[in-house]
């Protein structure tokens, strides 16, 4: 088989599992992202999705099995490990500090040195500012200044900050952790959009979400996750009820195209 | 937070009219409100002692006399920013203090070496503190009242065969007791030091360039002043350094212990707010999962922040028996707690992720001058605790409230 980098995987997960003490989170799951896609992931609440993000944004390490970024195996013992690879994740409660301003939050872990006075960085506050302005006019982000403070912004503009600050740095993956959930129709709207655009611009998006909506819309594959297993691998096509009976049946575990019996029905 | 909210629902932020009172208070009292509540302190106190208060003799005492235990509020005020608290520093700062008395009349060691192990001695029993808090995981709490029963033990041994130590170094104790010397052979302003009077223009200078250039290279922002209440603040604060140069200059100039503490200050509102450092110290406070995440290390963070409070206690204890110019059996009794109450005063929150260094500063300044103010008065010692206490929940109260409103 041909294995040009255009159809290497950017990302692939090899048969990980990850155990919190009796807890079997994930039981072996692989998991490919190609370039230039939107994968989505589903599954019922605790199916494992977030601790598979978390793996892969290095927020947790695996117990067992393999990550692989453009085909390179790497060992990620930290979220900085994670985004220095272009692995950029918007947690599922934004991971913001409040005390802090919106430029403050995206540049978190990251702040731009002006110069260093022995062992201490001093900060280029007008750099990050204006990176951070450019950056919500692009996204289109409504925010009256990038120096208020994140505990007066509302919850849609918070995780708009989180999302930012996902983008900030030109990430080959942007993993988003049901980025939908707690927003209105229109707000639903604009992170889809964004979405469609980070595909153009040319990232690979991962997204989970509980409304089949969101992932018919912008994913190209869909991942259902059940009880730490992937059950189903997916493009996303055709007609959107006959989808849904289909992601339902695979959430409740009628159906399950990687068992190793037959499935039980 | 309420998570149907969301940016496209919520009303755009009208833009404010050109001057909403209301607004211009809920947005600037809780940064002013303590530098407010100092000069009404000063000004009744001013009233009740005819003046005594503000004589150069009383500030620079008060000065003198809160030294030691401002830089322990500075360090406190970083401890309590990323969500914890030391209780040993009162003891720790005995303690070593009786370590460099100890070292210079015993081991015989000259006070260029006794200072900087001293440090070295408190940066070292900080990360024993640290290591108990970010690696063992017990709560700081905990570990620091084990750190106060032990150094109040430690104390106790190593004064024990002794008793009280005089420490006979005329240098030493002069970081407590002693003055900058004026530069000789001036003849204007005879009554006046001259280098304290040339140090508070050269601070009034540079605090007005600085805020300048900060706010043009800014440009006005939501949380900012309007230009005239800018020009306000730079009037008052520029006035007020120089009525406190002046009054210095009148007595004996600068002491060597206010210099420390202005260097202390000063070193640390510079890392707090511009390096990298002190970003990561409040983002670590204000969400320490969110900073891990980001690649911020909570645990060096920790470490990094009792290292500075264990060597702010080694000062403080310098600074202490300096001043008493001997190291006594108890050391200097309910400093930490002192400390704690100058940070809550000056701002800091139990919550995390809040508190300045000049807010403690002033905190301290706060409490120091109300029992200076109440000696001067004559108070009775028990009635002091007592409006102290009120002192200190009046000022939490202040900032629960303003807090809310701001939201
Ligand atoms: N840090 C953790 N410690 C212990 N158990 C955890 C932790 N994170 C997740 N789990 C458990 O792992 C399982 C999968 O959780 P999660 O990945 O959050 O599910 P999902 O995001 O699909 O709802 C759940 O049973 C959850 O309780
Ligand atoms: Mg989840």
């Amino acid at each position: 088989m041909e294995r040009s980098a255009e159809r290497t995987p950017v990302v692939e997960l090899r048969d990980i599992k990850k155990y919190f003490g009796a807890v079997r989170a994930l039981r072996g799951v692989d998991l490919a992202l190609n370039r230039h896609e939107v994968l989505g992931l589903m599954g019922d609440n605790a199916a494992g999705k977030s601790t598979l993000m978390k793996v892969l944004s290095g927020a947790y390490i695996p117990s067992e099995g393999g990550i692989f970024i453009e085909g390179q195996e790497v060992h990620f013992a930290s979220p900085m490990d994670a985004r220095r690879m272009g692995i950029e994740m918007v947690y599922q409660d934004y991971a913001l500090a409040n005390n802090l301003d919106v430029a403050g939050n995206v540049f978190m872990g990251r702040e731009v040195v002006r110069f260093k006075l022995g062992p201490f960085g001093v900060m280029d506050y007008p750099h990050m500012e204006k990176e951070t302005k450019n950056l919500i006019n692009r996204l289109k982000i409504d925010i009256p200044s990038v120096r208020q403070k994140v505990e007066r912004l509302s919850g849609g503009q918070r995780q708009a900050v989180a999302i930012a600050r996902a983008t900030a740095f030109d990430a080959k993956v942007i993993i988003m952790d049901e980025p939908t959930a707690a927003l209105s129709v229109a707000a639903i709207d604009k992170v889809l959009d964004l979405i469609n655009q980070l595909r153009e611009h040319g990232s690979s998006v991962i997204i989970i979400s509980h409304r089949l909506e969101d992932i018919f819309r912008v994913a190209d594959r869909m991942i259902v996750l059940r009880q730490g297993r992937k059950v189903c691998d997916t493009p996303v096509s055709g007609d959107i009820q006959d989808f849904r009976e289909r992601v339902v049946a695979y959430m409740i575990g009628a159906r399950n195209d990687f068992a190793e019996a037959s499935p039980v029905l | 937070m309420t998570t149907s909210q969301d940016a496209t629902s919520a009303p755009s932020p009208e833009l404010a009219p050109a001057f909403d009172l209301r607004r211009l208070l809920r947005d600037n009292i809780r940064d002013y409100g303590m530098f407010i509540a100092l000069g009404v302190i000063w000004l009744i106190f001013t009233f009740t002692t005819d003046g005594l208060f503000v004589s150069g003799r009383n500030l620079v005492n008060l000065v003198n006399q809160a030294g030691f235990i401002i830089v322990i509020a500075v360090g406190m005020t970083l401890v309590i920013v990323i969500r914890h608290i030391d209780l040993s520093v009162g003891f720790l700062a005995g303690f070593l203090g009786a370590v460099a008395a100890i070292a210079m009349t015993q081991w015989g060691l000259p006070v260029w070496v006794v200072i900087p192990m001293t440090l070295i001695f408190g940066i070292l029993t900080g990360l024993l503190t640290s290591f108990l808090v970010a690696y063992v995981g017990i709560p700081a709490f905990v570990a620091t009242l084990a750190g106060w029963l032990g150094y109040r033990g430690a104390l106790g041994l190593v004064t024990r065969a002794t008793g009280t130590i005089v420490i006979p170094n005329a240098t030493f104790n002069a970081l407590g007791g002693g003055f900058v010397p004026d530069i000789p052979g001036l003849t204007f302003l005879p009554e006046r030091h001259k280098v304290t009077l040339l140090l508070g223009l050269i601070a009034i200078i540079l605090f007005v360039v600085s805020s300048i250039r900060t706010r043009r290279n800014t440009g006005p922002q939501v949380d900012s002043l309007s230009t005239p209440l800018f020009v306000l603040k730079l009037v008052v604060i520029s006035v007020a350094i120089a009525a406190i140069a002046w009054a210095f200059a009148g007595y004996q100039g600068l002491s060597w212990t206010a210099v420390i503490v202005l260097i202390v200050v000063l070193f640390y509102d510079f890392v707090t707010r511009k390096t990298v450092l002190g970003r990561h110290i409040y983002a670590v406070g204000g969400n320490p999962e969110a900073a891990e995440l980001s690649g911020i290390s909570v645990a060096r963070i920790t470490h990094v922040v009792f290292a500075s409070m264990g060597m702010l206690a080694a000062l403080s204890g310098i600074l202490y028996s300096a001043r008493l110019r001997s190291a006594t059996t108890t050391g200097p009794l309910l400093l930490e707690l002192d400390a704690i109450a100058a940070a809550f005063v000056g701002g800091a929150s139990t919550s995390g992720g809040v508190g300045t260094v000049f807010g403690s500063l002033v905190g301290a300044l706060v409490m120091i001058s109300l029992t200076s103010g109440m000696n001067l008065m004559g108070i009775d010692n028990s009635v002091q605790y007592i409006v102290r206490a009120i002192v200190l929940v009046l000022a939490v109260v202040f900032d629960v409230v303003t807090r809310k409103t701001a939201k």
